[in-house]
């Protein structure tokens, strides 16, 4: 696992050995209060996504801001046990679990906390009834439907409330409600975005009433993200938003939401310039996950990133940054999605006033399983 | 960072939790075979690269096959603590190293082990050198040339004897030799093509060591070479040793060397069949990454890894295709070393069971 520097507390941020994974706490905060007091009015409330951070201490002030629908989500049995050994006792596995190990492993999570698991497939929740039977648990259950992003989910309407059913009268499970995870919306033009997420959830409130037709409670549509948690949020039905990039927030996110400032940041450190247009700092594939999109180079005048391999990121340079940019000066990066990018640390650098407060774990990092 | 699942030894493929990174044992075995026969009675010698498996297990494994100089490359400081840690005698760190806290720390392990690092500047070599003699050690240098690749090392002949002049003046620093790294244009399996291209680049690095040589510094170490090129460098004279990374788990975008078979693999689970033709399969850009593209599925025809998100990849399938909840597949990396460096272990199999539990020790170690 990462090898850092163990540096003591007080100890100014650009001193901080590198490559490093940064968190200013105080922008980290404005962004949980922005968000969190939308919710705090709404009557939908907000369940933090966590695995985008998949850090305990930052879920806890995420809890601790109010607006939440008292718990969590999360994507992998993994993450849950993390999170649960955590102290979390509310979590939402936004995702199918199909494995019989793996349901075993989610049934004794139930037995300490309220677990919701995501269904597609009625095979699956045999499976899952008769797992939590002989556990003697009782699972949560949302149906997932795919509203549009072509990844898991059943087809809204018919096939849902078909699943609906299956769940309802399956022993063992507790038929809650519905789930969908719309995609990453960014629209740069609010109006797109507000069309296209209306459009979308519609098909899970359409969905809705079709099941309460049948006599079936549904007391939960989760749904949503941090692109259009203000527009889902509004909608009526809708219970609880799924967001999770805004605490931290990333170089992509941040160019459709304004109101979100990039608070986790990468500082690296010039290696070489050997030659003046360039500069190669000591972060490249391995501590930016740049599979989505390369980093954002922050507050160099003429410097810009425009290459990464393995270990090594790439810095062009007009003459005033070649200047500046001496061995061992440090830069900013800030990750392109926030996700693939805390995926490489064992511990986010938490700093405060340009001063290290802790090194925060990232508990959760490489539980895929 | 998972610390939880660790297989028992035979333990059926079938029953493996997922995702796991998986390694074929006998593709792991032939690809270290390669090398070995390779290298076996030649002047020039393999040095295996760290930074791609980061696992003593695997470098041991590695040096005790043959063929090697007894030692690894290692990219990072913290990487080669792992490996000096672990009892290999002797590392090469390929990057240049400019921090003072990590220069301490390389220092440090020189106490330990036969430490060498790339340079490509004097000023950095006087830090080295300072370092070194507070610390009581001595640090070999080798001298990075850019060879092509647009990245670190120094530039021309001239620049490369006036710096090895620095270096062998100063003290706390033995002079070691050069080492250069190169990307190939335009990847090829013609054999003919990749002797020209590799000869083309590597000539570079052997007439700064002639150059070096001719000013009166002796030049020990000719570090170059990787996997497109190991049969080449290593038949060049005056190369010494070759630094190879891929060719021991392998990636999609070398396929084109096809006498390394893939070894790294990413065993996923199918978690949801939405549609017709369409199957998610649980292993995503976390667990496998995709900067060299979607990764290949491994023995299963008429399925294709067509998108990826974090934590979920989307197999098209094609007609009379049929995959059930639970079934397995297996995921063939595009990029290797980058998949790797997000893992905790190895499970190795062979005969459809496991046969070994390796851990990852320098996953993460990016300092």
């Amino acid at each position: 696992m990462e090898r850092p520097v163990f540096q003591p507390v007080g100890t100014p941020v650009e001193e901080l050995d590198t490559p490093a994974l940064v968190v200013d706490l105080e922008v980290m905060s404005q962004n949980i209060e922005t968000l969190h007091s939308y919710f705090r009015q709404a009557e939908a409330k907000i369940r933090p996504h966590v695995s985008c951070h998949q850090c305990p201490n930052i879920a806890r002030l995420q809890m601790a801001a109010g607006g939440t629908a008292g718990g969590i989500a999360v994507t992998t049995v993994g993450e849950a046990e993390v999170f649960s050994n955590a102290g979390f006792d509310d979590i939402l596995v936004a995702n199918e679990v199909v494995t019989p190990p793996k349901i075993r492993r989610l049934c004794a999570l139930a037995r300490l906390n309220r677990i919701t698991v995501a269904v597609d497939n009625p095979q699956n929740v045999a499976v899952l009834s008769k797992i939590a039977g002989d556990a003697q648990v009782t699972l949560n259950v949302l149906v997932d439907i795919d509203a549009g992003f072509g990844c898991c989910g059943v087809a809204p309407t018919g096939d849902a409330r078909e699943l609906a059913r299956a769940v309802h009268s399956s022993p063992g499970l507790d038929f809650q409600g519905l789930m969908s995870y719309e995609g990453p919306l960014l629209y740069q033009n609010r109006s797109e975005l507000e069309d296209e997420t209306r459009r979308r959830l519609q098909l899970v409130l359409d969905t809705r009433q079709l099941i309460e037709a049948e006599g079936i409670a549904v007391s939960t549509v989760s749904v949503g993200s941090t692109s259009n948690y203000d527009i889902a949020g509004q909608m009526s039905g809708i219970t609880e938003i799924q967001a999770g990039s805004y605490p931290l927030m990333d170089h992509n996110y941040c160019r459709y939401k304004t109101e979100f400032t990039p608070a986790a940041k990468i500082l690296a450190s010039v290696v070489s310039h050997s030659v003046e247009a360039r500069a190669v700092v000591d972060s490249g594939h391995k501590t930016t996950g740049p599979d989505l999109g390369v980093p954002f180079l922050e507050g160099v005048a003429g410097a810009t990133a425009t290459r990464f391999s393995a270990e090594h990121g790439i810095l062009e340079l007009e003459p005033e940054a070649f200047t500046r940019l001496k061995s061992n000066e440090k830069v900013w990066l800030v990750p392109f999605d926030l996700a693939l990018c805390v995926n490489q640390y064992d511990y986010i650098r938490a700093v405060r006033r340009g001063k290290l407060e802790g090194f925060w774990p990232v508990a959760a990092r490489g539980r895929w399983d | 960072m998972n610390q939880w699942y660790r297989p028992q030894v035979g333990t059926p493929i079938a029953e493996l939790d997922t995702p796991c990174l998986i390694l074929d044992m006998d593709a792991l075995d032939h690809n270290m075979g390669i090398m070995a026969d390779f290298y076996e009675g030649k002047s020039s010698k393999l040095r295996g690269h760290g930074k791609n498996h980061k696992s003593p297990a695997l470098a041991h494994r590695q040096i005790r096959r043959g063929g090697t100089v007894g030692g690894v490359c290692a990219a990072k400081v913290s990487e080669a603590e792992v490996m000096v840690q672990s009892g290999i005698p002797n590392v090469l760190v390929t990057s240049e190293i400019v921090a003072p806290l990590k220069i301490n720390r390389l220092c440090s392990l020189a106490q330990q082990a036969q430490i060498l690092v790339a340079c490509e500047d004097s000023n950095n070599a006087e830090m080295l050198s300072q370092a070194a003699i507070a610390q009581g050690v001595n640090l070999g240098v080798v001298i990075e040339q850019e060879t092509g690749l647009v990245r670190c090392g120094v530039q021309s002949i001239d620049q490369g004897v006036a710096l090895a002049k620095t270096i062998h003046s100063l003290p706390g620093l033995t002079f070691r030799g050069v080492m250069s790294h190169q990307m190939m244009a335009e990847p090829s399996s013609n054999r003919e093509d990749r002797v020209t291209e590799g000869r083309r680049i590597i000539q570079d690095v052997i007439d700064l060591k002639d150059a070096i040589t001719a000013a009166g510094i002796p030049v020990e170490i000719v570090s170059t070479g990787e996997t497109w090129s190991y049969d080449v460098a290593g038949e060049i004279p005056g190369v010494t040793e070759i630094q190879g990374g891929t060719y021991l788990l392998m990636e999609t975008s070398y396929d084109y060397m096809s006498e390394f078979q893939f070894a790294g693999k990413v065993l996923t689970t199918i978690i949801s069949v939405p549609r017709p033709g369409v199957a998610v399969g649980d292993a995503g850009l976390k667990a496998v990454g995709a900067m060299k593209g979607m990764p290949a599925v491994d023995g299963q025809p008429g399925v294709v890894a067509e998108s990826m998100d974090a934590n979920h990849v989307v197999f098209r399938l094609d007609d009379g295709v049929r995959l059930n909840l639970g079934d397995q597949v297996t995921l063939i990396p595009g990029q290797q070393d980058a998949m790797v460096s997000r893992w905790d272990r190895f499970v190795g199999l062979r005969d459809g069971k496991v046969e070994a539990v390796w851990d990852i020790e320098a996953r993460g170690c990016h300092n």
